[in-house]
């Protein structure tokens, strides 16, 4: 019914080959941006803005790097959370070393400091796999986490060993500090997401997106086929942390606005991980899928208990909101296994086809 | 469908006599972590201050004859759900109370800008003392380097210049909490000549400090100082029993100094210190009407075990101190339902002399301190306080920090701290 295709004809390859094939996906996509762009923003509160709209986006782009990794090319990490705090702290020293920097070019580069940290301890890759790397990315977690601890020169020798985020404006306008508004911080990351997801999604269906898949389906049938195992993992971990990376700049930088060493620790680097498992390893929606799951749910379920009038203790619904969670994602993953952007895909199907199933 | 359309309607009711209500009460969230890897330590602490607001609503229907809406937001000690707390009570909130220094660095700089006093009673920024530049951050009635600073002075027997040539292990959680007291240790070392070596324990070590201990052994320091939280206390107090370090050598922070982690080792733990700025007193009029009001009704969520301890009751001295604030400010301002605004002025105005702190049944459970604009900690000095095997006792007579040491570097710090975050307006009038 609204998945009707009949009419759309493809008259040539380009067309068969085409992101939205089918035309509703585009108005689809559509709804979603003019939301995301215009409605949203107009209508949030600031309480909005700052547990919902915000960390979504920047979780969801921290899931879509490591999606990269561990859903196209293969790879398990575990070091998501230390790569992203590199992302933070390069660009705390970039910022404080120049303070005329734009922080659009900031965030952009401090990307790439992450990805020169992910390609070396993506070295590995090449001779372990599987639970053996996953060790491996351990490591650079806890080896992270101790380096933003003890190199002072990191958090200019500040006592508190605390990084705090200084004001910033571009173009004249606050994005980053106490005195930036939600809704620019909002735009800002917007901008930078919308960017970082379209070459993301040109990139997956392009040439390098089908080698990360050979090599993650079965890499000495890659190698046979004459893909470079080597380029191919460690372009994986580049790109990987490299968006791993501008996400943690802008979760300090455009979100929390101070950070201390262990705000990057396993347990950052598991909640990204959860994001891209539950959404689904190997698509660019499930990380927003997964995103909106673990990280607005809770909220939203949050502020339940208020809106209907019932008198429960904070603590209780916090112990209430941890099991609804928690069913949730057991159900959804005994529902389907591959996450929720395939569960999307089999909706999809089903309305494609609507009403003669097979 | 019938009883769907009761139910809405009831619901729309209830959230319509809620917003009515929000008008006549005052609305004081707690960012309380009751779950989580610290809720052991937060719980008690919480309960104290809950307990006593109950108590003001329950006796004197409030303070000013308006009721207090001490909700609780539960943040689990995480610094998200902590920003996620106060984005969502700042609307009405005349006060955040963040109980977390992550929390806390996080609030700091949005102060200014939505104008909430954060009141962060011994925790928190040390700088945070310096009213001219924090306008809006309270730590009362002590701060980090004054409990530093009490240590030495206990140690060096009155003054730090009696620890010359002695060697002075910091245990520390690696943390910004932990970190705090580090500069004013190191300026101490350096003018009065003792050793100062401090020992990080990381977060993911709290709970095994053999490495830490084996360091303590080799170096065999003469006092040890710890910076503790949570699971780090009750890791560091056993690893101290089982490595048969003195007792008598071994003090801790306020904050290390919890009734529960060293009920663990009882006997063993005996002549373990405490610095405290507060005391439990069981047989205090606050604590007969907290009992008489509260407890009595059913409505205390704490064991008896729990009120006779050192936590519960500083926490019944927190908010004392919260709604010493609010009555000020509704005299001062002569209306009764006060502004965020309006409140800070009363925490700037906190004067708590002996003959107040005996009118309010408090005597002996917090020293007599003032604050005034410029100094917004006030420095009250504390206690020793000695783990006995059983309980706490006090062990000490009453202790003040060096405040011609701590003054400078707060006033350092503070100017760092507005330089780093220009601009950053400051109030110079105090």
């Amino acid at each position: 019914m609204l998945y009707r295709i009949a009419g759309q004809f493809k008259t040539s390859y380009q067309k068969d080959q085409a992101l939205f094939p089918v035309q509703q996906d585009a108005w689809l996509l559509g709804i979603i941006l003019l939301f995301a762009w215009l409605i949203l923003p107009l209508t949030a509160s600031e309480f909005v803005f700052q547990t919902l709209l915000i960390p979504v986006l920047i979780y969801a782009l921290a899931a879509t790097g490591l999606n990269i990794l561990t859903g196209y090319a293969g790879q398990l990490s575990l070091g998501t959370g230390a790569f992203m705090g590199v992302g933070a702290y390069a660009c705390y020293k970039m910022v404080t070393i120049f303070p005329d920097l734009n922080l659009f070019i900031a965030v952009l580069l401090s990307g790439t400091f992450s990805a020169m940290v992910g390609v070396a301890f993506g070295l590995p890759s090449l001779r372990i796999k599987g639970f053996y790397l996953a060790i491996a990315t351990l490591a650079a977690q806890f080896f992270l986490i101790w380096l933003f601890e003890k190199w002072a020169w990191l958090y200019n020798y500040n006592a508190s060993g605390a990084i705090q985020v200084p004001n910033l404006d571009v173009f004249g306008i606050a994005v980053a500090g106490p005195l930036a508004t939600s809704m620019a911080q909002y735009y800002f990351i917007l901008i930078v997401v919308t960017l970082i997801t379209v070459l993301v999604i040109n990139l997956t269906r392009g040439n390098q997106g089908r080698i990360w898949k050979a090599t993650r389906d079965m890499d000495i049938a890659a190698e046979l086929i004459g893909i470079n195992l080597l380029k191919s993992k460690l372009m994986a971990f580049a790109v990987s942390s490299y968006i791993v990376g501008v996400a943690g700049a802008m979760f300090v930088f455009l979100w929390r606005g101070a950070a201390e060493p262990n705000l990057f620790d396993i347990e950052l680097s598991f909640r990204v991980l959860f994001i891209a498992i539950i959404g689904g390893l190997g698509s660019i929606l499930g990380n927003w899928l997964g995103a909106i799951l673990i990280v607005a749910l809770p909220v939203i379920l949050n502020t339940v208990p208020g809106v209907v009038g019932l008198e429960i203790k904070s603590a209780t619904v916090e112990h209430i909101n941890v099991m609804i969670i928690g069913a949730l994602i057991i159900f959804f993953l005994i529902v389907e296994p591959h996450g929720l952007a395939r569960l999307w895909a089999l909706i999809r199907e089903k309305l494609l086809i609507w009403p003669f199933p097979h | 469908m019938k009883n769907l359309t009761k139910l809405a309607l009831a619901g729309a009711i209830a959230a319509v006599t809620a917003t009515a209500s929000m008008a006549q009460e005052l609305y004081t969230p707690n960012l309380s972590y009751r779950t989580g890897p610290f809720a052991a330590t937060g719980i008690p602490l919480m309960n104290g201050q809950r307990d006593y607001m109950l108590m003001l609503n329950a006796r004197d229907g409030g303070i000013g004859g308006v009721p207090v809406n001490f909700e609780e937001c539960e943040t689990g000690y995480s610094t998200e759900k902590g920003v996620e707390c106060y984005e969502r009570t700042k609307g009405q909130a005349i006060v955040t109370q963040p109980w977390s220094t992550g929390i806390t660095l996080q609030v700091l700089p949005l102060t200014n800008v939505d104008e909430i006093p954060i009141l962060a009673p011994g925790y928190g920024f040390s700088p945070m003392s310096d009213g001219k530049v924090f306008q809006w951050a309270f730590n009362m009635p002590a701060g980090y380097w004054d409990a530093a600073s009490m240590i030495l002075n206990e140690l060096g027997g009155g003054t730090p210049a009696g620890l010359a040539g002695k060697k002075i292990g910091f245990l520390h959680l690696d943390h910004p909490y932990g970190k705090e007291p580090i500069p004013f240790f190191e300026n101490m070392a350096a003018e009065h000549g003792f050793e100062f070596l401090p020992i990080p324990v990381g977060l993911s070590e709290m709970q095994n400090q053999s490495a830490q201990w084996l360091q303590i052994r080799r170096e065999r320091p003469d006092y040890v100082v710890m910076w503790g939280w949570g699971a780090m206390n009750a890791g560091a107090i056993t690893e101290a029993v089982k490595t048969r370090y003195p007792m008598d050598q071994f003090i801790g922070v306020w904050w290390s100094g919890h009734d529960a982690d060293l009920a663990q080792v009882g006997a063993d733990g005996a002549g373990y210190r405490s610095i405290s700025w507060s005391q439990p007193q069981n047989d205090s009029g606050v604590m007969q009407a907290v009992n008489e009001h509260v407890v009595s009704a059913g409505d205390s969520l704490a064991s008896d075990e729990e009120r006779s301890g050192v936590f519960y009751q500083r926490g019944v001295v927190m908010s004392m101190m919260l709604a010493e604030a609010i009555g000020n400010a509704q005299a001062e301002f002569g209306v009764s339902e006060i502004s965020a605004s309006q409140l800070r002025w009363g925490l700037e105005n906190i004067n708590l002399t002996a003959d107040r702190l005996a009118e309010l049944g408090a005597t002996g459970m917090v020293s007599p301190f003032s604050t005034s604009c410029s100094n917004h900690t006030g420095h009250a000095g504390g206690w020793m306080l000695q783990w006995d095997g059983e309980k706490f006792v006090q062990a000490s007579d009453h202790l003040t920090s060096d405040m011609d040491a701590i003054k400078p570097l707060i006033a350092a710090a503070a100017a760092d701290y507005a330089a780093a975050n220009a601009p950053w307006p400051t109030n110079d009038d105090c």
